[in-house]
């Protein structure tokens, strides 16, 4: 390419539009993807779950197909968000960076204590507060995540999916197993299906 | 910079004005490897070198190299003035295609 090559307004307006593209498509996290996997996991997975224990009288928790369900969708989840993210993220430095290793510390964290404080109260809880723990607690968790991710990202739809996730798996506090697992797989899982085709859309209107 | 109605001749070249959009889509506070830049743009080092010197002679854009040998690497980041002058280049540019689109012209 020529160094000072004299372009029209018209050639310029394609350079520009063509560079944007290619620029956003390389450097940007396609965040629709992100939001349908993890959308998908909890519809399938909390669904999984939910239809298993669906009847039970006395409850006795998902079944472990389900349960097992659940860790291999969130498996594939997350090697593909991890392919997502680190395929955006090469050749990039600074402040983002440091956002995501505190944003993603934050949320390992939180997991870690998820995990551990589960099976720690099992035997002394009652059945309604282990199924509020383990499966609520993931969603309050990921919305307490996402609202950090949007004020450290100063970027507002995030914020309103994090929101939206603490509201939904707050509320499962007066609920019962059952219906935690069903107000998992729709709040949480539609909400993030959702957040998908809106980021689409904005993403679309962007161009 | 360049007037409020004229399009900056800084930026206004193919391979600056893709330098310029590239480094436009990191977040503030980020920055690219010169490897990674190259790659996207598809410009020889000496290129991408020459087009880079312009651009940072008019402080819009900021190159930091560090560490050594193997380790080394060359960051690359719009500077906020940078950020500026594309902001006026693109609405000028929009500007210039607005009113080429009324008088049916084809501005140079």
């Amino acid at each position: 390419m020529l160094e000072d090559q004299d372009m029209s307004v018209q050639e310029a307006a394609a350079v520009m539009q063509d560079a944007r593209t290619r620029a956003r498509k390389e450097l940007v996290v396609a965040t629709p993807l992100v939001y349908t996997a993890w959308g998908l996991v909890w519809l399938i997975g909390y669904g999984a779950m939910w239809l298993s224990v669906r009847g039970q009288h006395p409850y006795t928790g998902p079944s472990g197909i389900s349960i097992a369900a659940v860790f291999v969708l969130a498996g594939f989840a997350v090697a593909a968000v991890l392919v997502i993210a680190s395929k955006a993220a090469a050749g990039i430095d600074g402040q983002s960076v440091r956002h995501r290793r505190i944003i993603g510390s934050t949320w390992a964290t939180g997991y870690l204590i998820l995990l551990i404080v589960a099976p720690a109260i099992s035997n002394s809880a009652s059945t309604r507060t282990l199924a509020f723990i383990s499966f609520a607690g993931p969603v309050v968790l990921v919305g307490l995540t996402y609202i950090l991710a949007a004020a450290l990202g100063r970027y507002r739809p995030p914020f309103a999916l994090g929101a939206w996730l603490v509201i939904a798996g707050t509320s499962c506090a007066w609920l019962g197993p059952a219906i935690i697992l069903a107000t998992c797989a729709l709040a949480g899982g539609g909400a993030f299906l959702l957040m998908a085709a809106i980021e689409t859309r904005l993403r679309a209107h962007d161009r | 910079m360049t007037g409020e109605n004229e399009l900056d001749p800084v930026i206004h070249a193919p391979a600056r004005l893709r330098v310029v959009v590239t480094l436009a889509t990191l977040r503030d506070g980020d920055n690219l490897s010169f490897t990674r830049l190259q790659e996207l743009l598809e410009l020889t080092p000496g290129n991408l070198i020459t087009h880079l010197r312009k651009l940072e002679n008019a402080g819009y854009v900021t190159t930091v190299k560090s560490g050594r040998g193997v380790t080394s690497r060359t960051s690359v980041s719009l500077s906020p003035q940078g950020r500026k002058a594309f902001d006026n280049y693109t609405a000028v540019l929009r500007q210039l295609l607005d009113s080429a689109s009324t008088n049916g012209t084809s501005p140079h």
